[in-house]
């Protein structure tokens, strides 16, 4: 009688199966308008294996993405398949997905333990099934020894590992992670990246978003840049890094001579164009902007400059942002 | 699969989902202190109730002289009673027992109050012809045997109830003096003791805890967790919503139907043990009690289911749920009134308590002669010589409130079934519409 | 050079340290590892300057507070009440009314049987305020419930507390205008429909001076009786308010109070023949005292200077929780 209720076509008598041909997550040209605001506008996107980061200043439907495609958003628009199959209103293809939502709160008044055992059950596990994969998932995770604490109590990094542990516990092919690294500290966020490369190397297929571009650089190097709703660039990081480097990148120096500084730095073959906005400031052009910074320390200690301060304006997901869009926005 | 091999089916798996979420939603609550206040308050005030019932049957019901036999007119010393007993007049002063051959000594006027009690036999014939004259004013008097058999039954000195079936109410016939002078105290108590357990049967349990403790607790069953967010995390496992719905409603009921059984046994056994009678403790009762629990569960049930839907359909969900609450609190003053009203059929409460009719009419099936006593008094409760205007019995009044016929047009048992199935169709009735909305909602 | 970078105060900025947290790990076999080489510590000093502006006297202050809160209903850019809460402010508003548009129209039509049954006179007035169905049953307990919700809740649930409090004002001033701008919401419903309805009265049947003499008491009485209702609402509902964290909570234990008890109070009324149980809920206990000021049919067994003691009593629990609640709040997030 529950079945009946579970899918809106068919009844699930049988095991849910998914498409073999299919690729993991597909979206055909997927819009979705929150009454005259438009989150998502025509996405199409296919992806399969590895690890792939998605990018996007905060609204620019990275959340949204994944919410369609955890059947908790009807698209207005277009089809969204998870495993070759409609995610609105089945829930049954989350048998192979793990979800790390975005949202902060968790059932503070419960273990993590009890937290990952209890979920786990929620994917047919018998009591003691549960209770050995969430002692698995919490060990992979590294919360072995706190997970017999209330996660009222959990640091922020802690909170995020307990969630990423619970979407793992059923060993899912698919693993979504809604900006897994927000808010956490050096040492989390370290010991989260290497729980997702982990899982990247065991074969699963992993989408995680950030706004954050060195965070995501650390982790993978398939990305997907989202800007207001639409698809900005996707592939290999270091292609798109390459399209990015020909163009010159801004450094910003602040210091008591900017024109001795000049002098010295003009020495380097990466430097493209200088330019002094005023005395005691220097703009420097460069399109290798790796090599620059790695040469630049040696410059000012050898010649003894007094800098104030280096800005890079450009080193952000806003700069290449702005290179994408053609500084139209 | 290995899962297939091991002999499982789908519904081992559901079982497995559906202990999961129920213990979590229980042990969410059993961590809120929110729970504890809510069902402690709710405690505290059916007690405050029972402390009044307990009052009440340890106070001694004061003596009402029913036949005004215990004053004495003439202040000749010697109550009417005694003087009619010996034929003497009672409004003369020279006139009185203590004159007769032998010399009779005046008796306390206290002899007179309450001397000639309710002997009713309870049957279910329409003529029942019963009562006996205790104190022998009837029997023993000078009347002519005519006047003994006033109701011109052929018995003298008995009294006659007809039962009215299109009024649902007794016609009561009594020879001169029979069953005049009920003992009020013994009355009282029954028809309070009986009063008590519908009063707080119907409005503290099946009304007050079953309205308010959904309203607290099911309302942001579900709702709750979609606002704080972490209804994200059971969504994204593979479970239909409609099941979350449904499981989380166990974890709900897990709570509340265990205290419902605590408080109702409560009530059930110190009003066991309290309850007037010569029995050490009123097994019969139990009946009720246990049709009280009934209909209080299905009524957490359908309201959990209702308000839940509510809490899922709209954020302000409460907004709705209040002029519910209200309609049904008319509904059931108005089931106590007249409860064969058809608007009854329109609400959660009126089933509910037509549960508890149908059981009180099997375990008191002489509920209406024991009103028509109350109400008759001796005689005295319709305009009578002594008191002029209508004086029914103590207990009376509450019992007439507290009690109601069964309102269906049914046997108890049929009414009974009914109500049942009735509820039980609601309850899934809202659990098919909750899901349904549930299923629709975008989870932001 | 080789020498490394060190940190004490003199040192010039060198951009290195900068560097070595900028590139992270990757780089940093590269970089230098900054290690502190100052011998001795260095304490800053610390100079405050005093605040030179003018500060706002503390009613003006106040009165922002207070004028934020009631101009939400209206207009946008102050506080956000739900549209739901809108809803059945005018809801009840309009239906408060029912007695000013009868009046009117009894009036107009100028008969004189229907229009004793719905002028002003001493019944009317008790039945503006107190009466028990549908106004106090359905419409102010609910407007009081939706006013009260979230008023000090919602602010501690999202932690926007704090933005009062790390401003110059005392957390009494805060609960206090809260208070007020709910108590004034009431009272615009209540109270201003009554004066409608009075003055309705005037107008519409050209009452003349005696007339007025002869029931202005009645209606400042009333008055007075209406404000009582709208305080006791008030405080019961900020007190729960102040204890819980949920938006539904204190509205739902609000209405439970309300009902629960001369629920509770009728039972055992029915049952026992006692009333003293009415002392215990609000609306029973305000009932009785406008019955005995206004002069209606008191329908209570009991002396009504109970029911004044225990409106009193009811009252001072509550502004007692309120004020120690708030008093020892904790301004965060919770």
């Amino acid at each position: 009688m529950i079945p009946d209720l579970a899918q809106e076509g068919a009844a699930v008598e049988k095991e849910w199966v998914p498409e073999s041909q299919a690729p993991v997550v597909m979206f055909n040209n997927v819009g979705k308008t929150y009454g005259r605001y438009q989150a998502i506008g025509g996405i199409s996107l296919a992806l399969s294996g590895g690890v792939t980061g998605i990018l996007g200043l905060n609204g620019a439907g990275k959340s949204t993405l994944f919410k369609l495609l955890m059947g908790k958003l009807r698209p207005t628009q277009g089809e969204v398949r998870l495993f070759g199959t409609n995610p609105w209103k089945n829930p049954a293809p989350y048998a192979r997905v793990g979800y790390v939502p975005e949202n902060e709160n968790m059932h503070d008044w419960m273990t993590a333990f009890e937290f990952v055992s209890t979920f786990a059950r929620l994917h047919g596990l018998t009591r003691d099934e549960a209770k050995n994969e969430a002692e698995r998932v919490l060990e992979f995770v590294g919360l072995s020894d706190v997970m017999h604490k209330k996660i009222g109590r959990y640091s922020k990094g802690m909170r995020q590992r307990a969630k990423i542990a619970h979407a793992l516990v059923n060993d899912p092919d698919l693993i979504i992670l809604d900006e897994p690294l927000q808010g956490c500290d050096p040492l989390a966020r370290t010991t989260i990246m290497n729980v997702i490369r982990e899982l990247g190397r065991m074969g699963r297929t992993v989408l995680l978003s950030s706004h954050i571009l060195s965070e995501i650089e650390r982790i993978t190097e398939q990305i997907v840049i989202l800007h207001q709703g639409r698809l900005l660039a996707i592939g290999n990081l270091h292609a798109i890094r390459e399209q990015l480097d020909n163009i010159p990148h801004t450094i910003e120096i602040e210091c008591d001579d900017a024109k001795a500084l000049a002098r010295d730095v003009l020495n380097l073959e990466v430097v493209h164009g200088l330019q002094f906005p005023s005395s005691s400031k220097l703009k420097i052009f460069t399109h290798h902007l790796g090599e620059f910074h790695q040469r630049l320390p040696k410059i000012i200690v050898d010649n003894e400059h007094n800098v104030m301060a280096i800005n890079n304006p450009d080193d952000d997901l806003q700069s290449i942002l702005k290179y994408l869009t053609g500084g139209v926005r | 699969m290995s899962k297939k091999e091991r002999g499982e089916t789908i519904w081992t798996s559901l079982d497995r989902k559906a202990t999961a979420i129920a213990e979590f939603t229980m042990r969410q609550y059993r961590t809120r202190l929110s729970t504890w206040v809510v069902l402690g308050v709710g405690f505290l005030a059916i007690s405050v109730v029972l402390l009044f019932y307990i009052d009440a049957m340890n106070t001694e019901i004061e003596a009402i002289d029913n036949d005004g036999d215990s004053v004495d007119w003439d202040g000749d010393g010697y109550v009417n009673g005694q003087e009619f007993k010996y034929g003497t007049d009672p409004l003369d002063i020279d006139s009185h027992p203590g004159l007769l051959d032998p010399s009779i000594e005046p008796e306390p006027a206290s002899m007179y109050i309450n001397e000639d009690d309710y002997d009713w036999d309870y049957s279910d014939a329409s003529l029942i012809s019963t009562g006996y004259d205790d104190d022998g004013d009837c029997r023993e008097s000078q009347l002519l045997p005519s006047a003994q058999d006033g109701n011109s039954d052929g018995t003298p000195c008995n009294i006659i109830l007809i039962y009215n079936a299109a009024t649902d109410t007794y016609l009561i016939y009594a020879d001169p003096n029979v069953d005049e002078d009920p003992d009020e105290d013994r009355y009282g108590k029954e028809a309070q003791h009986r009063a008590f357990i519908l009063g707080v049967g119907k409005l503290g349990f099946v009304f007050l805890l079953s309205i308010f403790i959904p309203l607290f607790l099911a309302t942001g069953l579900i709702r709750d967790e979609m606002t704080s967010g972490t209804m994200q995390y059971m969504t994204a496992k593979p479970i239909a919503r409609g099941e979350i719905f449904l499981y989380r409603m166990l974890g709900y009921l897990a709570i509340v139907w265990p205290y419902l059984l605590v408080v109702c046994s409560i009530l059930a056994i110190v009003s066991g043990f309290m309850g007037p009678g010569d029995q050490f403790f009123r097994f019969a009762d139990l009946g009720v009690w246990f049709s009280i629990l009934i209909a209080a569960l299905l009524a957490t049930l359908v309201y959990g289911m209702l308000f839940a839907s509510l809490g899922v359909l709209w954020k302000y969900g409460i907004i709705l749920a209040l002029p519910i609450a209200a309609w049904e609190l008319g509904m059931a003053l108005l089931s106590m009134s007249v409860p064969d009203s058809s608007f009854l059929r329109m609400s959660i409460v009126g089933w509910s308590m037509s549960i508890i009719d149908s059981a009180a009419y099997l375990v008191w099936p002489d509920m209406d002669m024991f009103t028509a006593a109350g109400a008759w008094a001796g005689g005295s409760g319709e305009a009578s010589i002594f008191f002029g205007t209508g004086n029914a019995l103590p207990g009376y009044r509450a019992l007439e409130w507290a009690q109601s016929d069964i309102g269906l047009g049914m046997g108890p048992y049929a009414t009974t079934i009914v109500s049942m199935v009735v509820l039980l169709c609601q309850a899934a009735f809202f659990w098919f519409i909750g899901q349904l909305i549930f299923k629709s909602k975008e989870i932001v | 050079m080789t020498e490394e970078p060190t940190f004490d105060a003199s040192a010039p900025i060198t951009g290195k340290g900068r560097m070595d947290t900028a590139w992270g790990s990757d780089s940093a076999d590269q970089a230098t590892v900054a290690k502190p080489k100052a011998k001795t510590g260095q304490v800053f000093e610390q100079v405050y300057v005093p605040w030179e502006g003018t500060l706002n006297p503390r009613w003006m202050r106040n009165w922002a507070i207070f004028r934020h809160h009631v101009l939400g209903i209206i207009r946008k850019g102050h506080r956000p009440w739900g549209v739901p809460t809108k809803l059945v402010l005018i809801f009840v508003l309009i239906a408060s009314m029912t007695d000013v548009a009868l009046t009117l129209l009894f009036a107009v039509i100028g008969e004189p049987s229907l229009y004793e049954l719905w002028g002003v006179g001493r019944n009317n007035l008790y039945a503006h305020v107190l009466g028990f169905f549908p106004r106090n049953m359905l419409f102010y307990p609910l407007v009081a419930a939706l006013l009260v919700g979230g008023v000090i809740s919602e602010d501690r649930s999202n932690g926007t507390s704090a933005l009062y409090f790390s401003r110059p004002i005392n957390r009494f001033d805060y609960v206090g205008m809260k208070f007020l701008a709910v108590a004034t919401i009431q009272s615009l419903i209540i109270i201003g429909t009554l004066f409608l309805y009075y003055f309705a009265d005037i107008l519409s049947m050209g009452r003349g001076w005696a007339w007025i003499l002869d029931t202005f008491p009645m209606f400042l009485t009333t008055v007075f009786c209406a404000l009582l209702l709208i305080i006791t609402y008030t405080s019961i509902g900020l007190a729960l308010s102040s204890v819980s964290r949920g938006k539904f909570f204190p509205g739902i234990a609000l209405l439970a109070v309300l009902l629960g008890t001369k629920t509770l109070a009728a039972i055992v009324e029915g049952l026992f023949d006692r009333s003293i149980l009415y002392l215990l809920s609000p609306y029973d206990s305000l009932a009785h005292v406008g019955q005995a000021l206004i002069g209606t049919n008191v329908m209570y067994n009991h002396p009504w200077i109970w029911s004044l003691v225990s409106v009193i009593a009811i009252n001072a629990v509550s502004l007692y929780v309120l004020s120690v609640r708030v008093s020892s709040m904790e301004v965060t997030r919770e």
